[in-house]
């Protein structure tokens, strides 16, 4: 398909867009042509999603110039931008779970009857054949909330194909997928290329790209850093632009590692993990990571009580360990800082004083049962400096922050609670570049204090920068372990690591 | 966006500004309005709303409601009126001719325990808030009928009730014509104090607004949320009681709709107050406002001589302002959040 020849069905042309305080988007251009699938990689907060969301009209750009299927787009709304060709599937796809497939594909435009009443014979005919069109031959009598997350996600795209969409912008689709789910969705998407739609697509997973898309563009910090085809362009190339060579980092010196404080043995949970071995020193900083549902999460919310731990033999400082619930956890000095943070970490409209003395009520009562607002107010002072916390007054509520302070209240709260073990889940997850090297000092910090500290997470270089150990889980189990000083740790052997080759096989390919 | 930033604290004080300009538009419109014996009145009927709202005020900071509480108000008054006076005309108790103080104990227990079964039905049995106590509502109601069989229980005039009335008939101070506390505003004021004490002052008050803030997050910082919700219940069902045995020292005479219709006044009173039904926002302070501000309104158009209907329509009205009201504060919040969000340097929800 001779495509280049064309215009471009999305051309966006030095797009700037100003928050206060920062350039969210700093001359960004961007170019989508038909039958293409094109990666936008970066980090979190490298401007993916504010360009995305330039796009599907939901913010203004403050200059630049957006050109959809030859028309230049002045005032472009969401309205507008659904109307030009632009949809937008998102992770979770939206859906009305107790109605059938064929009920959701007509959502709001259900064939009638005469008399007003629904004629389901036809709908369900008809959405059949439409959803075939695209290669889906579902039964669609079927549930919403019985399908399965790629099916929605096939649904959804066709959907928007239904309303004439020629550009559809994939959100991190496979995120929540399985494995063999994964070449189903991909297998979609290539055949609906071939039909002429055009795919934005916006992935973590770099070895994705080469399997689905075309081209790619790398953002970070609100510029683009790179745009390339696919063919052209090597995993090495795509890691250093989206990371950036000169990337500010802050790196651990090494830490002072004392004695064992968890110790996990021969820990199973059924179709999750098994055999898993783990020891946490105090004073030191052990890295976990692994493709999302291979274990890490599921052993860090296990350890805190939030999900089933399994059976095992778990110690803490040489006690036998076990958590039903959070509270049993953090009563044996094991505290966890959740990857949701809106969802677990932070009570958004309570202030910055009530969510980090929130652990720790018990101990800041008198006597008389009362809590002592003047060493509350001081516990919420102390950590608010120590964190370098950035809040108009310990009064403000948490969701007036920024994701990096809100992350930082959070931990705060944790620390408050004096633990022995601090398991910390993709801490620098939606927090800005500055608050990244924050949160990693913080964390340096309090191991330096005798904390064990365990940092479930995919950012590579973060654990490379302050880990003593890095342990790669793959399909439940521990396959790998690095050590710092005696292993070489590289990008590249992690994530080998990460894709399940054995020790000797991805030193070799190295 | 400057205004924004002002409105949700106006929105948050604005009930005394409304009391007051009531208090004065009352005061032009009746000259009797101000007397003792009038504000007396008005404290009154307000000491045994509020003793209510208080209970509410809990159960909604954590997100819940209880609409059951006028029920539990009039079985609790009925319960405690039933065992102390004689069975024959014109009491038309249950004969049990219990010791008053007793009877106290064993209605303020009953109300406790109904809050104990709501609270388990809840959080053990995993049912919705709102239809389990809406479900209690009915139940007791139905008791109350079945205890009375349409009959009026009074201990008018009977030695031993006239000591269970103290708490809802007595004054604790009084010169006659000039001045008059009755204990029963005496108790409220004491109960509005220690709820005070209690939300802003002890980890349990505190606890509470995290959960109704964010339940998930409270249970990952090491609450326990649903003994949190059970505790509520009983509190709530407590007061209730405390309110019906205050209620039936003021009327004297029960009757099954003791209490009736109830609760729709507390919910206003407390929505009015600046109490979120979404949880996790409000101040006992804010809930006296409402309940002194409903209170207010209610006797001032009786002075006024308005007809009854029109009370229930104005009264329908106050609530659905108060739901305006409550809407706005939701809505200035979120306006206010989403102003500010970027400012943070995170653009975009990156996730």
């Amino acid at each position: 398909m001779d495509s280049a020849s064309e215009p471009p069905v999305v051309e966006m042309l030095d797009i700037v867009k100003v928050f206060p305080g920062v350039r969210a988007l700093d001359n960004v251009s961007f170019t989508v042509r038909r039958g293409q699938i094109h990666a936008l990689l970066g980090k979190n907060g490298a401007g993916k999603s504010t360009l995305m969301h330039v796009l599907t009209g939901l913010y203004a750009p403050d200059s630049g110039t957006i050109r959809i299927r030859g028309t230049v787009h002045e005032n472009l709304n969401t309205a507008r931008a659904k109307q030009a060709g632009i949809a937008l599937v998102s992770q979770h796809a939206k859906y009305i779970p107790g109605l059938s497939i064929a009920e959701n594909v007509y959502c709001g435009m259900l064939p009638m009857k005469a008399g007003g009443f629904v004629d389901w014979k036809k709908m369900n005919r008809d959405a059949h054949e439409k959803l075939s069109r695209f290669g889906l031959d579902l039964d669609v009598t079927r549930l919403m909330e019985d399908t399965t997350v790629a099916e929605r996600q096939m649904i959804e795209i066709a959907r928007a194909l239904f309303a004439d969409a020629s550009v559809i912008i994939l959100d991190e689709p496979t995120a929540p997928l399985p494995k063999h789910d994964v070449a189903k969705l991909f297998e979609f998407v290539r055949r609906q290329r071939e039909r002429g739609a055009s795919f934005i697509y916006i992935s973590h997973y770099l070895e994705e790209i080469f399997e689905v898309a075309d081209h790619v563009t790398v953002m970070r910090n609100g510029a683009v850093t790179g745009t390339s085809a696919v063919r052209d362009i090597t995993q090495q190339e795509l890691i250093r632009l989206i990371s950036g060579a000169n990337v500010e980092r802050y790196r651990r010196a090494g830490g002072n590692i004392g004695k064992p404080v968890l110790e996990i043995r021969k820990l199973a949970r059924p179709g999750v993990y098994s055999g898993i071995d783990l020891t946490l020193h105090a004073g030191e900083v052990v890295g976990v990571t692994g493709l999302e549902g291979s274990g890490p999460g599921e052993l860090a919310r296990g350890l805190f009580g939030l999900e089933p731990l399994g059976a095992g033999d778990i110690r803490l400082q040489g006690k036998p360990y076990s958590a039903a619930s959070p509270i049993e956890a953090l009563a044996q000095g094991l505290a966890y800082l959740p990857r949701d943070r809106h969802g677990l970490g932070i009570v958004a409209i309570r202030s910055v004083r009530d969510n980090i003395s929130l652990s720790v009520l018990m101990r800041l009562q008198s006597l008389v049962g009362l809590i002592d607002g003047g060493r509350e107010r001081k516990l919420a002072g102390d950590y608010i400096e120590a964190l370098g916390i950035k809040t108009p007054s310990i009064n403000t509520a948490v969701e007036n922050l920024s994701g990096g302070n809100q992350q930082k209240v959070v931990v705060a709260k944790l620390a408050a609670t004096e633990p022995r073990v601090l398991v910390l889940d993709e801490p620098t997850q939606g927090v800005d570049v500055q608050a990244k090297v924050d949160l990693l000092r913080i964390v340096d910090q309090l191991s330096q204090r005798g904390v064990a500290v365990a940092v479930v997470s995919d950012e590579l270089n973060e654990l490379m920068d302050i880990c003593d150990r890095i342990v790669v889980f793959y399909r439940g189990r521990i396959i790998r372990e690095f050590r710092k000083g005696q292993d070489t740790i590289t990008t590249a052997r992690l994530l080998a690591a990460i894709e399940g080759e054995m020790g000797e096989k991805a030193d070799a390919t190295v | 966006m400057q205004l924004s930033k002002h409105v949700p604290a106006l929105l948050d004080h604005l009930i005394w500004v409304i009391l007051v300009a009531v208090f004065i538009f009352f005061m032009t419109q009746s000259p009797v309005f101000l007397s003792s014996t009038n504000i007396t009145n008005i404290l009154s009927a307000a000491a045994i709303l509020g003793i209510l709202v208080v209970g509410q005020t809990f159960v909604l900071i954590t997100g819940n409601f209880d609409l059951s509480t006028e029920s539990t108000l009039g079985l609790a008054g009925l319960i405690g009126m039933f065992l102390i006076v004689p069975a024959t005309a014109p009491y038309w108790g249950g004969g049990i001719m219990l010791n008053p103080y007793i009877s106290i104990v064993v209605l303020l227990l009953m109300g406790a325990i109904v809050g104990y079964i709501i609270g388990a039905l809840i959080t053990i049995g995993k049912m919705n808030n709102f239809i389990v106590t809406l479900a209690m509502l009915l139940i007791l109601r139905g008791l109350i009928m079945a205890f009375t069989k349409g009959t009026p229980i009074s201990g008018l005039g009977f030695a031993p009730a006239e000591t269970y009335f103290w708490l809802g008939h007595k004054a604790l101070f009084e010169i006659p014509g000039v001045i008059k506390i009755p204990v029963a505003v005496v108790a409220t004021a004491a109960v509005f104090v220690i709820g005070h004490i209690i939300l802003n002052h002890r980890r349990f008050g505190r606890e509470l607004y995290a959960i109704g803030g964010n339940r998930q997050a409270a249970i990952a910082s090491g609450i326990d949320a649903d003994a949190r919700v059970r505790q509520v219940y009983v509190l709530s069902g407590l007061l209730a009681a405390l309110g019906g045995w205050m209620l039936a020292g003021r009327v004297g005479s029960i009757q099954a709709n003791l209490g009736e219709g109830y609760i729709f006044t507390v919910m206003a009173a407390a929505v009015i107050g600046g109490i979120s039904l979404q949880g996790g926002r409000g101040t006992m302070l804010g809930a006296l406002g409402g309940v002194l501000l409903l209170s207010t309104i209610d006797r001032g158009l009786n002075l006024m001589n308005v007809n009854v209907f029109w009370v229930k329509v104005i009264q329908g009205l106050i609530i659905m302002l108060a739901m305006f009201i409550d809407a706005q504060r939701v809505r200035f919040r979120s306006f206010e959040k989403v102003s500010q969000e970027p400012a943070g340097g995170q653009p975009a929800a990156s996730n």
